[in-house]
């Protein structure tokens, strides 16, 4: 699916690439991020029904209040949804178009939260709901504060 | 209570942190038929070409294909000789990405005769500190020329 | 002070190609205006205000309404541009309803375009979360969240791929008698469905909307002035806008919607009890043709994951039971922030009787359109034929 593109006449179109730069502040998720950094997921907790959001919320979008109390939420979860790409996306860190291997997961962690992750298991017909999975860090050396510092969830 | 939930959050830190995020782009864009004449016209004939409109009898450079005064549809085109009054111009000296000239370059506003618009280009030909408002400019084009408005090198003192 | 009536008065739109190298965005956009213009007998000068709209990364450019707004012949009318995603659309014609109906403007263009030949990875980018951070490094997208969403759906209804297909097989039998929609494939059957590349399962390349290059534009008048501008002016009833979490709400509850929300709060204001009877037309905002059987159930016209059985009994179509985005639906034709402005021109032509081939036979008093983006955000339309 990834065609090679044909020379464009410029007086019918034309191309301008462009790279920009962003730098976003993570502001109240900084400490997630400091977090995933020593192998740790921590959630934001609502002090009116206890959900749990990862990543975290300054604020809980149903009831309205700041939320402060920080949970952490465990290294497993169950597998809620499963699916994998067969189309080739942009990988965010490089800006290359890639074919992605590894199914996505949406996971219930331990303390509750619900997050999207990698999975090992790349065939998802090994892949049934509510399996147990447990998750695989990157070195603490090369963890960036980001989601894939879980390198994936593998099965138990 | 699981053993996850005794586990204190205090030790980690909550110092802030920005993240830099790439962002990859690489847009088309189309020319559309009107400016597809406009340009085949400087890349083929060195020619730069206005279009007029039926109604309000005024002359737009670099065409469209709507009227922004009264919204008619234009297809009378009008070629111009391409030399034209420089009305406006600045010197941009500081330099940040994705600029047309390494800086210090020159670019105006010059109204080509014939026009009732003026047109954005490079101006050249003349020493930066010795521009004009007021002054007769014509166009330069470059010797190989692709279609593109920067097929006209810049514009300088006729 | 109450809000006036309002009506829509003129609708147009461009035949949605996938690729248009004979125009650039503006004049794409002068198009559908020419066209709405023309429908309704007005010109640029009767033109009070005028709200513009594109999902504006999709087509690279920062603020294209000082270019669009010279090229449609607008300069110096009151009017703003502004972008949503999705449902870009929507707000476009929520908004030109609020301005008719303040009362401070008596002809309202409203116009959205999408020119999606010239996108270049947009959707690399934050697909449409609530956090960038976090979504950004995920590949996700809407043929990604559709996968989620029907997974999720045929897990719980226990339908089957078969019915899937069944759906993309009646878009196409509408798209093929709608002049004006992209996509119309001659021969198309459950069977070259279910067998089509697939993308992400269950979903496969047909099920996915194409990428188009269109605009479409309304005017709006209020009360007095639209009887005096036309004889056949499609009431607006009402209209809701609400969304929720975004990519993040998606890992917690893959079928995260709030079309049955809006849809419920525009019933209870307007009286609608019995929406099989009282809407006589739905053109609904459907990314993935998957979609459709989750959103039939929550306009209200299916029991929760029963839709799929509506399918099978072959009661979804132009002349049938439900007549369910007669026009081809967003699975023919999808310029992702003109969308929603195709399907509320779409329902106004479906009440007025003018929809032609696709026509839904009888009278058409409601009709319903709905605009959807990122992550389950929805803005509903009802519009009605006389008041």
């Amino acid at each position: 699916m990834l065609k090679k593109e044909e020379p464009l006449d410029p007086v019918v179109a034309f191309r301008y690439p462009r790279v920009i730069t962003y730098k976003h502040s993570l502001g109240y998720q900084s400490k997630f991020a400091h977090a995933l950094k020593m192998g740790r997921i921590i959630a934001t907790k609502c002090p009116i029904d206890g959900r749990c959001t990862v990543p975290p919320r300054i604020v809980c979008p149903m009831h309205h209040v700041r939320q402060t109390e920080w949970v952490d939420q465990g290294q497993r979860g169950k597998l809620i949804t499963a699916f994998k790409i067969n189309f080739p996306m942009f990988d965010s860190r490089t800006g290359e178009l890639k074919f992605w291997q590894n199914p996505i997961v949406a996971i219930e962690l331990e303390g509750g939260a619900r997050m999207d992750g990698w999975c090992a298991e790349t065939d998802t017909s090994k892949l049934k709901e509510g399996m147990l999975l447990e998750a695989v860090w990157r070195p603490p050396e090369e963890r960036q504060g980001r989601a894939d510092d879980i390198l994936y969830w593998k099965p138990v | 209570m699981t053993q996850h939930d005794k586990k204190s959050v205090a030790d980690i830190p909550e110092d802030p942190i920005v993240v830099e995020v790439l962002a990859h782009s690489n847009f088309l864009v189309t020319v559309g038929n009107t400016g597809n004449k406009f340009l085949t016209e400087i890349r083929d004939n060195k020619t730069i070409m206005g279009i007029k409109c039926p109604a309000c009898k005024k002359v737009y450079v670099p065409p469209r294909s709507h009227c922004p005064t009264c919204f008619t549809r234009m297809t009378e085109w009008v070629k111009l000789s391409g030399k034209g009054t420089l009305e406006t111009y600045t010197v941009v000296r500081y330099q940040e990405a994705y600029m047309p000239k390494e800086p210090p370059y020159a670019y105006g506003v010059i109204k080509l005769d014939g026009a009732d618009t003026g047109i954005v280009h490079l101006l050249g030909g003349v020493d930066l500190d010795k521009i004009k408002v007021g002054v007769k400019m014509e166009p330069v084009f470059k010797e190989q020329r692709e279609g593109s408005i920067l097929d006209i090198e810049y514009f300088k003192p006729a | 002070m109450t809000a006036e009536r309002i009506a829509i008065v003129g609708v147009g739109q461009t035949v949605h190609k996938s690729k248009r190298t004979d125009v650039n965005t503006a004049e794409l956009c002068a198009e559908a205006v020419e066209a709405a213009l023309a429908d309704a007998k007005l010109t640029m000068k009767d033109i009070d205000c005028v709200i513009l709209g594109s999902f504006e990364p999709a087509d690279g450019y920062s603020g294209p309404d000082k270019w669009i707004v010279p090229e449609i012949g607008a300069v110096g009318k009151a009017g703003f541009e502004m972008q949503n995603v999705g449902t870009t659309g929507g707000v476009v014609c929520a908004t030109g309803f609020n301005m008719a109906a303040s009362g401070l403007f008596q002809n309202v263009l409203c116009v959205a375009w999408q020119k999606m030949d010239e996108a270049a990875g947009a959707f690399g980018r934050g697909g449409g979360g609530a956090n960038e951070y976090w979504t950004g490094q995920f590949p996700m997208s809407p043929i990604t969240n559709f996968a989620r969403r029907t997974y999720d759906y045929m897990t719980r209804s226990k339908c089957t791929e078969e019915h899937l297909a069944m759906v993309r097989v009646k878009q196409n039998q509408c798209a093929l008698r709608n002049k004006h929609a992209q996509l119309k494939l001659p021969d198309l059957t459950v069977e070259k469905v279910m067998n089509d590349t697939l993308l992400a399962w269950p979903i496969r390349r047909l099920h996915m909307c194409p990428t188009t290059a269109g605009s479409a534009a309304i005017i709006i008048c209020p009360e007095k002035r639209a009887k005096k501008v036309t004889n056949k002016p499609v009431w607006v009833e009402d209209w809701f806008t609400c969304h929720q979490g975004g990519a993040l709400t998606m890992a917690e509850d893959p079928q995260a919607s709030t079309l049955g929300y809006a849809c419920r709060k525009i019933y209870k204001r307007c009286g609608i009890t019995d929406p099989k009877k009282q809407i006589n037309a739905w053109e609904v905002y459907e990314p993935a043709s998957t979609a459709e059987l989750r959103w039939i159930e929550e306009v209200g016209l299916a029991e929760d994951y029963k839709a799929w059985k509506l399918f099978e009994e072959g009661k979804v179509g132009i002349e049938k039971e439900i007549p369910f985005n007669p026009s081809g639906g967003v699975t023919a034709t999808n310029p992702i922030g003109c969308t929603p402005v195709v399907r509320v021109v779409e329902a106004s032509l479906q009440v007025r009787g003018d929809a032609e081939e696709h026509q839904v036979p009888g009278t058409i008093n409601r009709a319903l359109a709905t605009a959807y983006g990122g992550q389950g955000e929805n803005v509903v339309f009802l519009l009605k034929k006389t008041l």
